[in-house]
């Protein structure tokens, strides 16, 4: 199915902006959104599935005497379909209670050229070419050591557009690319199977590398079979960018969004200027990074996305804003309102949160280390304490370092602290950052956290 | 609606030669709604309408999803499914084949005392709105409270190449209550979950004075919690624990995909892998449980699996893909989200079968251990490494349940702490969630209290 271009796209923002108007909203906003999604899977170590999907619709949010209402359908079609969907969130916002904190939408501003987020050559790739890619990721596996099993992952390409109108002149269109390989290994050796290890490259641009996604999950894999048990102390850990993800997203970026400062649910409440963490941490919310994953020309309202300093060499500088949350203390949105598509109303997200890289190689900051964990996947970080920052995470697999070498995998370890004091003990931070979800960043060598081994 | 992806299956076996395809059409409508502090801050409204298309060509999978119910975009979208599948094909070396199931046509309707598609808006609202302010009102340390809701009703067609045609009416209804809690610096954090496929009936008994006492209570009382010490300890669980220790330290094991992508289970099944008062189900039959359906997204009836008799592997959760694979029936655990992804195993309602201990009988032969009465959030690995977070936890003393313990969490190896449950209680309660495996499924899960010889415990301290 053919893409909706710009004008089809924004014309049907602004009609159903100004239908809206018209039936009698205060104020109305309207996004559409389009993806188009082309995946091949591998499942038990084999490719055996390919899909295509289409998914596009309409979200439409009203003002009314200060309560907001939003509804959202998939079928953009026919006259009836948008009329009934404006219809709908004009009477969730009748039903709803005003709020005395609404001032309004946002206004319209302009728009930055931003970069590297778009490749014509993904909207030509066909599932024949993705088969190629999951093919070449998982003979790249396969040919680490015969003990490598590869189970499932798959090669993703996706066009993304969306458009935005608003009843205070706000307009815009984007449209980017994204693709992505990723594989699931384990390793066995007769009884032994190794936990799941896991790798992936998504990328802007079709540049993507299946052949180091498959070497590296089958490393890792084989890597993690030779296990032993480690006792329980206070020791250094080397995180990379997969436990960073996990435990960051649960805590820090929460504790950072105006929306939780606000609420009472964030420590740094009143602590913008204070000393937060160690002088080795800079930390930028950079939604025009150029080729992040999360990099836009707008957000989910089309406030322009932008680069805002939140930590600066320890020091809490800023804090993430949208519209709303941004108007109840006068200052200015940071273009932080994330939707999930045209399902949802927007709501404070990070956009690229970048934990600028510092001047050591990963080999100089493992070589930092006598005895400590070399960190990747960790469980149970979503049972953080959100509010605190309080963590117990289990890590499995991990590598033991001993004098800058990694020695053993070990299964099972609790790590236990918090995020915030983890913070504050940073001692070094690598140059060898990648993009992984929200996050950019690379890895770090974090000291004094408690490790409960068996 | 049923003409329409006949056709659309016809396409797939006549023009493509398709061993098998399935068209799966949705039309569901949701209302959802986010309070916080009182404040609604957003009363939303949404339709959803789209058809799944899933054809086996050549022993691959294709898979296409449309948002449109007409003829022309579905055969379009149908016939890329097919050549897609076919591209998939090329580097196959084990063809994918289905095992045998049952034709069935049937129209299942749901009977509710109160549809949430006839409550109007402004009554769901009130009834958050009363949540939130018994919340905030329980004690003035009570500093921020989220009520989410949802409701999801409509209709799902099914209709594959075998001749199965089912249309099947779907409603849930689901709210989830955050709670945060600050003295002194302590910060605390607490959450409810209810859900129910039964109706609007949900809140007749999960009252929003209940609910909103529950949440702000134990956000209050975490306050002056102390952390637990690290180490290997006895522990007795309450049935919400046990209910997400089933889940997920068994469960996502005993999913049948799981289990030949390198789990633990699939050398294991007759094998003795728990101690004897272990037996575990996953049951989609139960009226108006939150995991309840009638057929999964594949066709096949819901029923009652047994997963674990008195400590033996009994068997598996299954899709027609796998239940081929191990030469058994399917299982109806087959389900999908929505019409944009394809079905997956997934659990239903999985719980511990009770037994014969009081709670006091559990817990008077522990010295020193604790009692985690209430879970924030679990996790588990295929090599059977387990976390679950726990959000109510209290120290065991002298076999006397005694103060609140803050942040703590378990873990251990999945077939290790089976062998170590050692008393298990005679109480039942079933709770409702969601699990997200790609894709997010409504589920259930409990059971009674639980007694486990050891576990790692691990906290802040």
């Amino acid at each position: 199915m053919a893409v909706l271009n710009r004008d089809e796209m924004v014309g049907l923002a602004e009609k159903a902006v100004s239908k809206a108007l018209q039936k009698g909203a205060v104020e109305a906003e309207a996004y559409v959104y389009e993806g188009q999604a082309t995946n091949v899977s591998i499942e038990i170590g084999q490719i055996s599935k390919s899909s295509r999907i289409i998914d596009r619709g309409i979200g439409i949010r009203v003002a009314v005497n200060k309560a907001v209402g939003f509804a959202y359908t998939n079928i953009i079609e026919g006259h009836d379909a948008v009329e009934n969907t404006i219809q709908r969130a004009l009477n969730a916002a009748k039903a709803s209670k005003p709020d005395p904190d609404w001032r309004g939408l946002p206004e319209k501003k302009s728009y930055t050229r931003v970069k590297e987020n778009f490749d014509t050559r993904i909207s030509e790739l066909r599932s024949e070419d993705l088969v190629k890619v999951a093919a070449t990721m998982l003979e790249s596996a396969s040919s680490v050591n015969k003990r490598v099993f590869p189970i499932e992952g798959g090669v993703g390409a996706a066009y993304l557009s969306s458009a935005i109108a608003n009843s205070s002149g706000v307009e815009g269109f984007d449209k980017g690319t994204m693709m992505e390989c990723s594989l699931a290994a384990v390793a066995k050796d007769g009884s032994t199977v190794t936990p799941v290890c896991f790798e992936f490259n998504a990328e802007r641009n079709c540049d993507v590398d299946p052949e180091w996604v498959g070497r590296e999950a089958g490393r890792l894999a084989l890597s993690a079979l030779k296990t032993k048990r480690i006792e329980t102390k206070t020791t250094k850990l080397v995180l990379t960018q997969f436990a960073l993800q996990e435990l960051f997203y649960f805590t820090l970026i929460n504790a950072v969004k105006a929306d939780s400062v606000q609420r009472d649910q964030s420590p740094f409440k009143g602590k913008i200027g204070e000393k937060v963490g160690s002088e080795n941490v800079t930390i930028h919310d950079d939604g025009l990074l150029p080729g992040g994953l999360r990099t836009w020309a707008f957000d989910g309202e089309g406030v322009p996305q932008q680069k805002t300093a939140v930590i600066e060499k320890g020091v809490l500088r800023n804090f993430l804003y949208d519209n709303y949350t941004a108007k109840k203390e006068g200052k200015q949105s940071t273009g932080n309102a994330s939707r999930a598509g045209y399902l949802s109303t927007p709501s404070v997200e990070a956009t690229n949160f970048h934990i600028l890289p510092g001047t050591s190689s990963a080999d100089q900051l493992m070589g930092e280390v006598d005895d400590g964990l070399l960190i990747y996947y960790l469980q149970g970080a979503h049972s953080s304490n959100p509010v605190s920052g309080e963590f117990s995470v289990v890590a499995t697999p991990a590598w033991k370092i001993k004098k800058g070498e990694t020695v053993h995998s070990t299964r099972g370890v609790m790590l236990a602290g918090n995020i915030f004091e983890v913070l504050k003990n940073v001692s070094v931070v690598a140059n060898n950052e990648r993009k992984m979800g929200q996050l950019v960043a690379p890895w770090i060598l974090v000291e004094n956290v408690k490790v409960i081994g068996k | 609606m049923k003409e329409v992806l006949t056709k659309v299956t016809d396409v797939a076996v006549q023009r493509f030669g398709a061993e098998y395809a399935e068209a799966r059409a949705q039309s569901l409508y949701k209302t959802m709604l986010t309070l916080k502090e009182g404040r609604v801050e957003a009363a939303k409204q949404g339709i959803e309408n789209g058809v799944a298309l899933r054809v086996l060509v050549n022993g691959a999978w294709g898979f296409a999803s449309v948002g449109s119910f007409n003829a022309e975009p579905l055969t379009a979208a149908v016939s890329d499914a097919c050549r897609m599948a076919k591209t998939a094909s090329s580097k196959l070396k084990a063809p994918i084949k289905l095992a045998e199931a049952k034709t069935v046509k049937d129209r299942v309707r749901v009977k509710p005392e109160k549809n949430p598609s006839e409550i109007l808006m402004e009554e769901k609202i009130k009834t958050a709105s009363a949540i939130n302010k018994t919340a905030l009102g329980y004690d003035k340390r009570v500093k921020s409270c989220t009520v989410d809701y949802l409701d999801l009703t409509g209709t799902s067609s099914f209709v594959n190449s075998e001749g199965t045609m089912i249309e099947q009416d779907k409603l849930y209804v689901w709210s989830r209550i955050t709670a945060s809690a600050m003295s002194n610096g302590v910060f605390t954090f607490s959450r409810e979950e209810i859900g129910s496929t039964a109706g609007y009936e949900l809140f007749d008994k999960e009252t929003p004075e209940k609910i909103g006492t529950a949440v702000a209570k134990r956000a209050v009382e975490q306050l002056e919690a102390k952390p637990p010490k690290g180490g290997t300890f006895p522990v007795v669980l309450g049935p919400d624990v046990v209910g997400v220790f089933v889940h997920e330290a068994f469960g996502h094991l005993a999913e049948a995909d799981l289990a030949l992508s390198g789990g633990l289970l699939a050398n294991n099944i007759g094998k003795k892998i728990a101690s004897d008062v272990v037996t575990f189900y996953d049951d989609g039959t139960i009226n108006g449980a939150f995991g309840s359906f009638k057929y999964d997204d594949e066709g096949v009836p819901a029923q009652k699996t047994l997963l674990i008799k008195d400590g033996v592997v009994a068997g598996l959760m299954h899709s027609r893909e796998t239940a081929r694979k191990f030469n058994v029936a399917p299982t109806g655990n087959a389900r999908a989200e929505n019409f944009r992804v394809e079905p997956i195993i997934r659990m239903r309602n999985t719980f511990m079968e009770p037994k014969d201990h009081s709670f006091e009988e559990l817990v008077e032969s522990v010295k020193a251990g604790y009692y985690f009465k209430s879970f924030r959030g679990g996790q588990a690995n295929l090599d059977g490494t387990f976390q679950v977070g726990i959000q109510e936890a209290y120290e065991i003393i002298n076999g006397e349940v005694g103060e609140p313990v803050r942040n703590a969490s378990m873990s251990g190896n999945t077939l290790e702490t089976l062998f170590k449950v050692d008393a298990v209680g005679k109480d039942f309660e079933l709770s409702s969630g969601r699990c997200g495996k790609g894709q997010t499924a409504f589920i259930g899960d409990g059971g009674p209290h639980i007694r486990v010889k050891e576990v790692i415990v691990g906290g802040s301290a």
